[in-house]
């Protein structure tokens, strides 16, 4: 047994929704203002389907809300007479055909249960006025003028459920809260209260099937302050005991001011991490033991000083980015292979035999080495002696860097750069800030070093005691 | 096709080619066997290393400013990371230009880039604990630690068990552990410790400039020629080898 309910306009959907949720946990949203719910059972309850109709529209009006109210056999019935009637409608089961053959033929245009709408203009062409018109005809002959859909809504013309009721599940909150008799200090007796939390939720993610997405560490103060941290996780992981150390990590970087009263921990879930692993390539370390390695790092060199490198769009001398640390999985490449034929397949079976060697092979062929530099991330002052415009000696003020005369030297490379940007009057080159205007110098010394150098041209310009020339990196 | 590549699997299941992907209990690498060693990807260099840099072993790449030792680093990265395995750089003193690392064609992805942030004792010690981590968690192909720009002086303040330590972590592993220093230092019996010594070539164009068309000469920097040279004690070798990087935009 299936009921209907069919709100006002302006009704709150939640509000609905709460109201179908004291009756039946098997509910479906079918529209804006529309919601199905599964009552089998609820007749030990409260009685017959009548009286189920009354007490639904009751707790409605309790709540300021109008509703019409249809119980039937099926859901499209229920559907169909919910949009149809005000009040209450009650059908036998057994007899949705019967009480729905006397309803108009457009009414199967109003639940948009299908793909396509019905033709209705057509059928009113072919003089059919009802749903019992409609569900009277030959099921061949309906398929063979209007195909499989209209075999689908002479189905509906006669109450018949296309598919299962799909019930919506209530959001859950994966949150886990203890309240502490003493207030505890420090991280050891914390890291023990935090595995009594992690437990339950990780227990409760598994069986739910879900991962956390992010993790939130609420710790409330005795000074009434509340201390809050949330750890965005690479993967979506479950296992209590990384949790933990990640949050404990975290909260050793970051620790509260003040004694702990009461802890939550909570995570926003998001559905598990399903793992193939690789017959052919060696298998990635599981994202739990690169966080928990993440996290050691950061607490051990701070914050930003671990992660993948990443090319930013700029020409900027160094600029660079960092990102977390999170490889893709190369099975995840092949799994996204659009289309399979013969090109494909021979690339697919390129990478297999590139797989099944023992012997990394580049993907690309054998690459020829390119000369590196090695760049000084703050550019070290240099003093130069020029002659015809030309570096002729270098003097590095600076423990293990040799100076020395200029043997060859290739320059200048006249660079400028972000000169429009606000406060860009002041060029910062020790610092990597505001704007730059240089020229750039390779220079090989005597003692066989090639470094890079610059002199910085609006440096010169504005103060001739600022240091001027500074040496970028080492060609190594 | 497919009939091909499964009896290709089965071709490379019979010669034991894939044990290193089927079980994570792994037996100790062998020396005769190929998948022990990380190749360079450059052919001249991995013959006279006779395969790569060995895994479970700590390793050395050491040498003076513009020699070459950033360079073999890289293509060491480059040629791990073209493979699809993860390599992992404790940049001591943050040298690492990202644009070099790009064009040494590094899946950048797959680098963790751990910087340091100074060359004095206390951050050299902090980068070895942060090796020592990276060493612990596993599942890297290389780890790599550039301890080039740090002074001897902090460097020979480190006890010596440091590198001991740092072998029994890599040992019966799958991982390489590479320190690339101004001179050797760990001097382990099972890895290897490179020399590595270049120059760098120039190229010379004469152009005319100014109303005076005068000729003047333009130097550009060509290459990197670097001469390899293993020195570990208990290595053979075939000798030393040389070879050229190119210049690109670095």
């Amino acid at each position: 047994m299936f009921g209907a309910l069919y709100a006002a306009e302006g009704t709150d959907q939640t509000v609905l929704e709460s109201v179908a949720r004291e009756f039946s946990p098997r509910i479906e949203v079918c529209g804006p203002r529309e919601i199905t719910l599964d009552l089998s059972g609820l007749a030990r309850l409260f009685g017959d389907a009548r009286t189920i109709a009354h007490e639904l529209r009751r707790t409605a009006a309790d709540r300021g809300l109008r509703v019409r109210v249809a119980i039937a056999g099926t859901r499209t019935a229920a559907r169909l007479f919910v949009q149809h009637r005000a009040g209450i409608t009650v059908v036998e089961p057994g007899t949705e055909a019967d009480a729905l053959s006397a309803l108009p033929l457009s009414l199967l245009s109003q639940p948009p249960t299908t793909n396509h709408q019905p033709p209705t203009t057509t059928l009113r062409q072919w003089g059919l006025r009802t749903l019992g018109e409609f569900a009277a005809l030959p099921a061949d002959e309906v398929a063979a003028r209007l195909g499989p859909a209209g075999v689908e809504w002479q189905r509906m013309a006669r109450g018949e459920d296309g598919r299962p009721l799909v019930a919506a599940v209530p959001e859950e909150r994966f949150e886990q809260t203890l309240e502490l008799e003493w207030p505890i200090d420090g991280l050891e007796p914390l890291s023990f209260v935090l595995g009594r939390l992690m437990e339950p939720l990780s227990a409760h993610l598994e069986r739910r099937d879900r991962g956390a997405a992010v993790l939130h560490v609420r710790l409330h103060l005795v000074t009434r302050a509340v201390h809050e941290r949330s750890l965005e996780l690479p993967a979506p992981m479950r296992d209590a005991r990384t949790l933990r150390t990640l949050a404990l990590l975290d909260l050793e970087s970051h620790p509260p001011d003040a004694a702990i009263d009461r802890i939550t921990v909570a995570v926003d879930p998001t559905p598990g991490r399903v793992v193939q692993f690789s017959l052919l390539t060696r298998p990635l370390p599981p994202p739990e033991q690169l966080s928990t390695l993440a996290a050691r790092l950061a607490a051990l060199l701070g914050e930003g000083r671990c992660g993948s490198p990443e090319l930013v769009d700029s020409w900027r001398p160094g600029a660079f980015a960092m990102k977390p640390f999170a490889p893709r999985d190369s099975n995840a490449l092949h799994a996204s292979t659009p289309r399979r034929h013969e090109d494909t397949e021979r690339k697919n079976l390129d990478s297999l035999r590139a797989s099944v060697s023992p012997w990394p092979i580049p993907v690309n062929g054998a690459a020829s080495p390119t000369v590196v530099l090695r760049r000084f991330r703050i550019p070290i002052p240099a003093r130069v002696r020029e002659e015809d415009g030309r570096p002729v000696r270098v003097w590095i003020d600076r423990r293990g860097f040799s100076g020395g005369r200029v043997a060859t030297a290739a320059g200048p490379w006249r660079t400028s750069g972000a000169w429009w940007e606000e406060g860009a009057v002041a060029p910062k080159p020790r610092s990597g800030e505001g704007g730059w205007d240089r020229d750039e110098w390779d220079v090989s010394l005597a003692g066989g070093a090639t470094y890079r150098l610059f002199r910085e041209r609006r440096a010169e310009a504005h103060s001739a005691k600022a240091d001027t020339w500074f040496v970028e990196g080492v060609v190594d | 096709m497919a009939n091909n590549a499964l009896a290709r699997i089965e071709s490379a299941l019979r010669e034991r080619k894939l044990d290193r992907t089927l079980t994570s209990a792994l037996a100790p690498l062998d020396r005769s066997d190929a998948a022990a060693f990380i190749p360079f990807g450059v052919e001249a260099i991995d013959g006279v290393l006779r395969g790569g840099l060995p895994r479970g072993q700590v390793s050395e790449i050491a040498g003076s400013p513009s020699s070459g030792r950033t360079t073999l680093l890289l293509q060491l990265l480059s040629a791990a990371t073209r493979g699809g395995e993860i390599t992992a750089l404790v940049d001591t003193c943050d040298r690492l230009d990202v644009a070099s690392a790009a064009a040494a064609a590094i899946d950048l992805d797959r680098l963790l880039w751990i910087r340091g942030e100074s060359f004095d004792s206390l951050h050299s010690l902090r980068a070895i604990k942060a090796l020592t981590l990276v060493l612990q968690a596993g599942g890297f192909a290389v780890v790599a630690i550039d301890l080039a720009d740090v002074h001897p002086r902090v460097l020979k303040s480190l006890p010596f068990t440091t590198w001991l330590r740092l072998q029994r972590i890599v040992e019966g592993s799958d991982t390489a552990c590479l320190l690339v220093t101004p001179e050797p230092l760990a001097r382990s019996a099972g890895g290897l410790t490179v020399m590595c010594t270049g120059r760098t070539t120039w190229s010379a164009a004469q152009t005319q400039s100014g109303a005076t068309q005068q000729t003047r000469h333009t130097h550009r920097v060509t290459g990197l020629e670097t001469e390899i040279r293993v020195v570990s004690p208990r290595r053979r070798v075939d000798g030393a080898v040389r070879f050229t990087a190119v210049a690109n935009d670095y």
